[in-house]
């Protein structure tokens, strides 16, 4: 497939991502975000502000990092880059929740040095809700300057 | 220079955070240089199951346009708190992240030593809950930007 080939409404799909206990305390590590949000259950069990989660979470950028990985494996076979990824967090994400990734292509671009396409993303967990949002944007330049 | 331990209790040096009432839209915040590794990049790519040879497969990587290994763009996640002092309120208990919005030029890549320019860009309360917007700028040795970005987190207090 070629950048010529994209269209308007056509679906890139990630894999399914299951968080653990032991895959957020490894998330900690990796990312060195030591936030008790994702380590400590008693301190989840209480209130902060207006916030209650009853449990700890995964990270959200976790969630950001498996909608990354969507991206970049479907671009770059196609000579893409991901230009741009802007997410929002709808709902937490627990322990042995499965979260699947996917974009929808909405709009195509020739500017007058490059090729660019906008996709919606959306994230949605084993019950169907949806737990992150957002858009991403990619180039499909003439030449990859890296 | 970069520190040779991580302090990974974040209540430590709690007292020490601004909390919302004391940050200031357009105030830098301190940051450290970090040289970025390609340990702490396979680390970060096998806990989100990015696996892709750019990421691993020297001579995989050097036949492509990239010329070498890469760290996924993503990146950045690592790349946040590896250049964040211990006492910076983006390391308080109980910071919720409630989205974050990125760019990205440059890859970063093994060895790169890593510069963030930082700032609180904005702060407001919706639903009486207190934001607060950070603003970041990740750069190369060679002060090429890797990438920029930007997030939205709740504070504790």
């Amino acid at each position: 497939m070629r950048f010529e080939d994209l269209s308007i409404g056509q679906t890139i799909e990630g894999m399914p991502f299951q968080p653990t206990r032991e895959s957020i305390r490894a998330f900690c590590d990796a990312s060195l975000d030591y936030n008790p949000l994702h380590l400590d259950d008693e301190y989840m069990k209480g209130d902060f502000g207006k916030t209650n989660f009853g449990g700890v979470i995964m990270h959200g950028m976790n969630n950001f990092g498996v909608i990354s990985k969507m991206l970049t494996d479907w671009l770059y076979p196609l000579g893409g880059v991901q230009r741009r990824l802007e997410t929002r967090w709808k709902r937490p994400v627990r322990p042995g929740d499965v979260i699947t990734p996917q974009a929808v292509i909405r709009e195509i671009k020739v500017t007058a040095q490059s090729r660019w396409i906008s996709v919606d993303v959306e994230v949605t967990n084993q019950h169907g809700q949806v737990v992150a949002s957002g858009q991403a944007m990619a180039e499909f330049p003439h030449h990859i300057v890296a | 220079m970069q520190p040779t331990t991580f302090e990974t209790d974040f209540w430590k040096d709690a007292n020490l955070r601004k909390i919302w009432d004391q940050i200031v839209p357009g105030e830098p915040r301190k940051t450290i240089p970090y040289t970025l590794t390609l340990q702490a990049i396979h680390k970060y790519c096998r806990v989100v199951g990015d696996m892709h040879p750019l990421y691993f497969d020297e001579h995989y990587a050097s036949g492509t346009p990239y010329a070498g290994l890469i760290a996924p763009p993503a990146i950045h996640t690592l790349l946040m708190f590896a250049c964040t002092p211990a006492n910076d309120w983006m390391r308080s208990p109980g910071t919720v992240n409630a989205g974050q919005s990125w760019s990205y030029n440059k890859p970063a890549r093994p060895g790169d030593v890593i510069r963030l320019q930082a700032r609180a860009l904005d702060k407001f309360i919706r639903n009486d809950r207190l934001f607060v917007v950070h603003d970041n700028v990740f750069f190369n040795q060679r002060d090429e930007v890797i990438c920029s970005g930007r997030g939205w987190t709740i504070r504790p207090q």
